[in-house]
């Protein structure tokens, strides 16, 4: 399948871009910036990220986890200090909020490494060291029949160069 | 089929490959390039100290605490002084990277990671003591709840047990944080390296390639992160003073403790930031992107936290007077002009009225001077924790156990280790990472190049992440 990269320089153009592909149905679509670009978060795709359901996840299973072990094991086998309860709220809150943010930073990470598609094992053969200097790519796979209208769209919208990879 | 048109059949295979690499990475990776003879040799200065440190420790686990200075009843020394010291340096990193994040101030771009790194060093640094400081170090496990064959569980209304859980979710978090900003910039290492620094970037940098799925993702983990570590960086050292504050020794058992030492780790956080920072940005030429105008930012913070601290010496003082509990009265009373009388004024000379200066916009812009400043508000803020442990301890209810603590010769190679521990990581860090964040730099320039006119530190450049 014939593999077009356009090169541009500025997120905003490669934004539209995407958008206008996407309306005209061209849906197998990458981008590669260098630098994060809140113009470029939907530019493939409009769901927010789930790495959020990640965070909530931890958050609470740390909070559940830092009572749950606090109360569990003061009542194990109770020691009486200070003549304080057992199952003392206040101090135990201080645990569960620790491990509400353990919990919580860890799934966290965890959730970008899911939703990242990270670690990769191998870079894409349309992704280049410029993508990483200062050019944004915009990667649309599509039938052969398309390459000439989406060769000049790209131009259309300023793209620096368009290049062909796996025709 | 239509055939491909002319001009991109000719480039078949691949991207044209890069012709010219951006300034930003050229400039900031440059960094990472050879190892200079005074890299080598504050290495080797660094290392030094800490072998001299780890000597004494070996030394000190084989002889006993008893070479360590303490007396009765003086049982927390110059250990858990730096202790208090390092966690309280570790708070400007969080800061930096989570609170200035949430609050949109792009000024943190350019230091963010220099600061990042030094919270993980700083936490590590922390941890390392309170090995040294049990003594019995194979029993230091016992802190943790582990099953075992007493059936016994720890003490989970200690502070000393809040205290394993703030710093160890502390340390986690700080690293998690520290590398997760790293992947993109290493993706743009490995893109550049060669030999064992492309192997070594290939791994960390985890198959990067900056597409918006990853970014979309990365956003979302950097701002879920700074969330949450908010509320971690005021716990942890609220937990610290708690470790003081939940006894009842004269001049700890005080509800101010936790903001007050909140706002004193910040303090000292950033002044160390500026000691760090201002010689890494001169050596390595780093003027374009850590500007004055962020240093002048971080003395702005300095003034704040310093009159923050300045007023919690006052309030503690006022409380003790106004409490009428006469061992309270005692103890403030003697630590201005008891024993440790040059400690308090060391501690007020340095964090109070020394910082006063910074009210003044030349000496905020004037880079040698905040240098020499910081480094005389580390001092300060080491004080500050012997003033209030040494000071504390020596002079409780009863004059008859009343004593004295001089920290013993290990204790100060130790101390002074600690220095040489911490160093050698930022110099090894310089030298293996990119200590200024490309991707975030890169992001402001190529904004400002988007909005040409437009305040580059204006908030709509974040006016909203997902």
């Amino acid at each position: 399948m014939p593999t077009l990269v356009g090169i541009f320089e500025q997120p905003l153009l490669v934004a539209q871009l995407a958008e206008k592909l996407r309306g005209r149905g061209f849906s197998d679509l990458e981008v590669y910036s260098p630098v994060p670009s809140h113009e470029l978060d939907y530019a493939v795709d409009d769901r927010p990220s789930r790495v959020r359901l990640f965070t909530l996840i931890g958050g609470v299973l740390g909070c559940i986890t830092g009572y749950a072990l606090t109360l569990w094991m003061a009542n194990d086998w109770q020691i009486m200090l200070g003549g304080k309860p057992f199952s003392s709220i206040p101090p135990y809150t201080i645990i569960a909020f620790e491990l509400t943010i353990l919990f919580g930073g860890v799934l966290t990470v965890i959730g970008l490494f899911a939703v990242g598609k990270l670690p990769r094992f191998k870079l894409d053969a349309a992704y280049s060291a410029r993508f990483s200097a200062e050019d944004f790519g915009l990667v649309v796979r599509c039938a052969e029949r398309d390459v000439a209208e989406i060769d000049t769209l790209m131009r259309e919208h300023h793209a620096t160069e368009v290049n062909l990879v796996e025709p | 089929m239509t055939p491909p048109p002319a001009d991109t059949a000719a480039a078949m295979i691949r991207p044209a490959p890069l012709r010219k690499d951006s300034k930003v990475n050229r400039d900031l990776l440059r960094v990472m390039e050879g190892f200079s003879f005074g890299w080598f040799t504050l290495l080797n200065v660094s290392v030094a100290f800490m072998l001299a440190a780890g000597g004494v420790w070996i030394y000190q686990v084989y002889k006993g605490l008893g070479i360590a200075g303490y007396a009765h009843p003086v049982f927390w020394g110059a250990y858990i002084v730096t202790f208090v010291f390092w966690v309280g340096i570790a708070h400007a990193g969080t800061l930096i990277s989570a609170i200035l994040y949430l609050f949109r101030a792009k000024w943190r771009n350019a230091i963010n990671r220099g600061a990042e790194a030094m919270t993980v060093f700083a936490v590590l640094t922390a941890a390392q003591f309170l090995g040294i400081h049990v003594g019995r170090i194979w029993k230091s496990y016992f802190i943790l709840p582990y099953p075992n064959q007493r059936a016994l569980w720890v003490n989970f209304k200690s502070p000393l047990l809040w205290d394993t859980f703030a710093i160890s979710t502390y340390a986690t978090i700080s690293i998690l944080f520290l590398y997760v900003g790293l992947v993109p910039d290493l993706a743009i290492a490995r893109d550049r390296a060669t030999g064992w620094r492309k192997a070594l970037y290939s791994v960390l940098s985890l198959g990067w390639q900056g597409t918006s799925k990853q970014w979309k993702a990365h956003n979302r983990t950097v701002l879920h992160l700074s969330g949450l570590a908010t509320p971690l960086v005021l716990s942890v050292h609220s937990v610290v003073s708690w470790d003081f504050a939940m006894s009842i020794v004269p001049g700890w058992h005080a509800t101010i403790f936790a903001p007050y030492f909140v706002a004193g780790a910040i303090f000292s956080g950033f002044a160390m930031v500026l000691t760090m920072m201002i010689p890494v940005r001169r050596i390595f030429g780093l003027e374009a992107y850590i500007t004055d105008y962020h240093f002048e930012n971080m003395s702005r913070f300095l003034l704040l936290t310093s009159i923050i601290v300045g007023y919690a010496y006052a309030a503690e003082y006022f409380m003790a007077w106004y409490s009428g509990v006469e061992a309270e009265q005692t103890a403030f009373w003697l630590r201005a002009f008891g024993p440790y009388w040059i400690s308090t004024w060391v501690m007020i000379l340095c964090n109070a009225v020394a910082p006063q200066i910074l009210w003044f916009k030349k000496v905020r812009t004037h880079v040698p001077t905040l240098f020499v400043l910081s480094v005389i508000i580390n001092i300060g803020m080491w004080f500050e924790r012997y003033v209030i442990i040494i000071g504390g301890l020596s002079r409780e209810y009863d004059p008859a156990v009343w004593g004295i603590y001089t920290p013993s010769w290990a204790e100060l190679i130790i101390v002074a280790g600690s220095f040489g521990f911490f160093c050698h990581f930022f110099l090894l860090f310089l030298k293996l990472f990119p200590v200024v964040a490309i991707a975030e730099v890169k992001e402001i320039e190529i904004h400002a190049k988007e909005h040409p006119g437009e305040h580059w530190d204006h908030a709509h450049t974040y006016g909203e992440i997902h």
